[in-house]
């Protein structure tokens, strides 16, 4: 960055903070009392109480979501192993004719040993050489593999933290999406996401949840998948990982 | 390419006219706001213990509301720790401004947004247009929409008005050949046409759903996967936010993702829930290097300190009271003139621009059945609004001048017994003038507007108040004391009551 454009930056910065007051101040007249500098008291905070309660058994729990992922277009697969999770990924590449695959910077998806397996595909590997254009790189991959920090069960979702090594791009630009879950990160509900986010420090920048194709229901309610996003999006749960 | 502000033209009354008489629109907005609102429905009640959880919603947008100076700054001192230029814009021209400043500096060339209320209702379009910067629209509706130079007709499905031989039409114009009425060949050609948009955008603008004071973060919520590309695929990203959308934490977020997807479309997520908290990390491989996030007034904090409609500020924008509505679902979004429609946009548009005259009539557009408060998530009593607004209209002298002599001519009648029943008594004789098979069917004057449709009745020929006397010394003869457990458990009904209707 030029330092003209730094030092642009920092002069709208600082006029940002000085309207912030006049802002903030107009805000506390408006409900007439002074300003608020102390965090407020909160009598009720996050879902209702029953609800934090509710916990499904492990078995329901992966039937849950499957139910839910199936229904709103996606697929699920479970795996013994990571082994199986490969040849499931390696088989629809082939039955596709997949030319490019893009795959998280992980070492659990490094032990899939995709390149090995498809040598006739040009498999990468995100992030892994600061020269390349890895915008582009997803944008023509057909297939994208990630490996999913949770799955929740009673909406669906997929749970995705973004990293140097996990980029947003894989889960978004590529046609068709894998995502692998271990089975033990299969949650119950949304909350036991969400909440542990409150606890930490410094978010990631990006934190996606996916439940299921990119749809729109835009013409004449029409239901259409994959307009920008992924339109076929695998989960595959694994058991032992 | 623009969206061209629709001027606010005519009357509600006539504006619906040009909507009722549009056949496709009026089926189009009835299946469409039929099939949502029974998703919702469906949902709500498969979900179960909805009250609690609306409750439960209800209470956390009060209260942020009422602490939204301490969480708005909360929330823009961390977005600021994440490394995200924070703005405050009181008015839309002062957000406009700001936005030009940064893309002026990036002499940007094109812009991708994603779909936004807050950009429409500034109309950001034309003035990026102004600077020669493209502005695109990504969401499906909203492109589609912004080729036809329109405004969108719905809050979640903006070209609801729109039949797909209409949209092949527009589509092959922009694609410079004849593309087939078929949904999934005219989203395909969407899909690759806006794929090359967002990898040579300058800048990509989002909106945001919800805002989260302790993290500094900014959510979305979408289907396509738009919001994701306009927030991934730019180095500079724009997020449009009302002041009002804030949150206090992920745990409230789990509160408006229940309450939010299911009254919107009756899913149970949307497809994609994003949350972003600044710009991409240094060592990120993806993200936008720069990030701003614009705050705006804009009539909004007009209504803090405003017991009738603070509450209104608590809106999710989830489009569900519109679908409730049967005077939405009979003229449909573009009647409403603003860039907010339904019961939300009858009372939001008046109150965000202060000029109830102008807008007079909205408030009017509405049968006040309560099919909006029922609906509504966060339990906003619209329907009490809207009679607020009618109040403030008359008592600003903003009513029509007909209505008020003739309110006035009522009022002098009514109160005196003798004036009423000469009234009566005129009528009687004036009556046999217009009167047919015991109706009244001429539309001259005041009864225009209700025998267009329907039937007045004529006064009865003998009078009730002619026959009282008589009725009156009838029932004194028979008429013996009550029972008196009855009389008292009525008595307890009526000091029950006294509270008055609450909407806890």
């Amino acid at each position: 960055m030029s330092n003209a454009r730094k030092d642009w930056l920092q002069q709208l910065d600082e006029a940002s903070k000085q309207k912030q007051e006049q802002f903030l101040n107009g805000i506390a007249a408006k409900l007439q009392r002074p300003r608020m500098t102390q965090k407020p008291q909160r009598p009720l905070q996050g879902a209702p109480q029953f609800w934090e309660q509710f916990e499904l058994g492990e078995v329901e729990k992966l039937e849950m979501f499957q139910r839910n992922f199936e229904a709103a277009g996606g697929y699920v697969l479970r795996a013994a192993t990571l082994a199986d999770a490969s040849n499931i990924i390696v088989d629809k590449a082939v039955e596709l004719k997949a030319m490019h695959v893009l795959r998280q910077d992980e070492q659990l998806l490094e032990q899939l040993g995709l390149e090995q397996a498809m040598p006739q595909v040009k498999v990468r590997s995100w992030n892994d050489d600061a020269l390349e254009d890895w915008k582009a790189r997803a944008a023509e991959a057909d297939i994208g593999v990630v490996l999913a920090d949770y799955a929740i069960a009673y909406t669906g979702s997929l749970a995705l933290l973004s990293s140097k090594t996990k980029g947003r791009s894989v889960s978004l630009l590529p046609t068709l999406l894998f995502a692998l879950v271990p089975r033990s990160s299969v949650v119950t509900r949304l909350g036991e996401v969400l909440q542990p986010l409150d606890e930490l420090k410094r978010l990631p920048a990006g934190i996606h949840f996916v439940s299921g194709p990119s749809r729109s229901a835009d013409i004449e309610n029409d239901l259409t998948i994959g307009v920008h996003g992924p339109g076929i999006v695998y989960t595959i749960i694994i058991d032992e990982l | 390419m623009s969206t061209q502000q629709t001027e606010l033209k005519g009357t509600v009354k006539e504006r619906a006219q040009l909507a009722l008489n549009n056949d496709f629109l009026r089926q189009a907005v009835k299946f469409t706001t039929e099939r949502l609102r029974s998703g919702k429905l469906k949902a709500a009640e498969e979900h179960g213990n909805w009250e609690e959880w609306r409750e439960r919603g209800r209470q956390i947008r009060l209260h942020t509301i009422a602490h939204l100076d301490y969480y708005l700054g909360e929330f823009a001192n961390n977005a600021r720790e994440n490394g995200v230029h924070v703005h405050f814009a009181d008015t839309a021209q002062d957000a406009i401004s700001i936005a030009l400043q940064i893309a002026k500096a990036k002499e940007a060339k094109s812009a991708v947004k994603s779909k936004s209320m807050v950009t429409e209702e500034i109309h950001l379009n034309q003035a990026l247009q102004s600077i020669d910067c493209e502005a695109i629209e990504t969401d499906l509706g909203e492109y589609i929409i912004q080729l036809a130079n329109e405004t969108p007709s719905h809050i979640i499905i903006p070209a609801i008005h729109k039949n797909r031989y209409q949209i092949a039409e527009l589509l092959s114009e922009d694609a410079g050949e004849q593309l087939p009425p078929e949904t999934s060949v005219l989203a395909g050609y969407v899909r690759k046409k806006l794929r090359e948009k967002f990898l040579q955008a300058d800048i990509g603008v989002t909106g945001c759903n919800f805002a989260i004071a302790e993290s500094g973060s900014i959510v979305l919520f979408e289907n396509e996967g738009n919001a994701r590309m306009v927030s991934t695929v730019p180095k500079t990203q724009i997020t449009f936010m009302g002041m009002e959308r804030i949150i206090p934490s992920w745990a409230d977020l789990e509160v408006m993702a229940t309450l939010l997807p299911r009254s919107a479309t009756g899913q149970k997520l949307t497809v994609y829930m994003s949350g972003i908290t600044g710009p991409k990390r240094e060592e990120d491989g993806d993200g936008p290097e720069e990030m701003h996030i614009i705050i705006l007034d804009n009539g909004r904090s007009l209504q803090l300190g405003d017991p009738e409609f603070q509450e209104l500020l608590n809106c999710i924008r989830c489009g569900a009271c519109l679908n409730a509505c049967p005077v939405y679902r009979h003229i449909g979004g573009h009647a409403y003139g603003g860039t907010y429609s339904g019961p939300i946009g009858a009372v939001l548009t008046p109150a965000l621009k202060k000029n109830v005259a102008e807008w007079d009539d909205i408030a009017n557009a509405s049968s006040l059945c309560g099919a909006c408060y029922e609906a509504c998530p966060v339990k906003i009593p619209l329907h009490d609004m809207l009679v607020s607004l009618r109040r403030r209209k008359v008592e600003a002298g903003h009513d029509h001048p007909l209505e008020r002599v003739g309110m006035k001519g009522f009022g002098t009648v009514m109160s005196n017994v003798k004036v009423y029943h000469r009234a009566l008594k005129l009528g009687k004789l004036g009556q046999k003038v217009v009167v047919r098979d015991g109706g009244i069917r001429t539309k001259i004057g005041p009864l225009k507007g209700w025998n267009s449709h329907r039937v007045a009745p004529s006064i009865s020929k003998q009078l009730f108040r002619e026959q009282y006397g008589e009725l009156r010394s009838e029932l004194d003869q028979q008429a013996k004391a009550a029972d008196p457990a009855v009389a008292a458990r009525m008595r307890e009904w009526l000091t029950g009551r006294d509270g008055g209707a609450s909407h806890e």
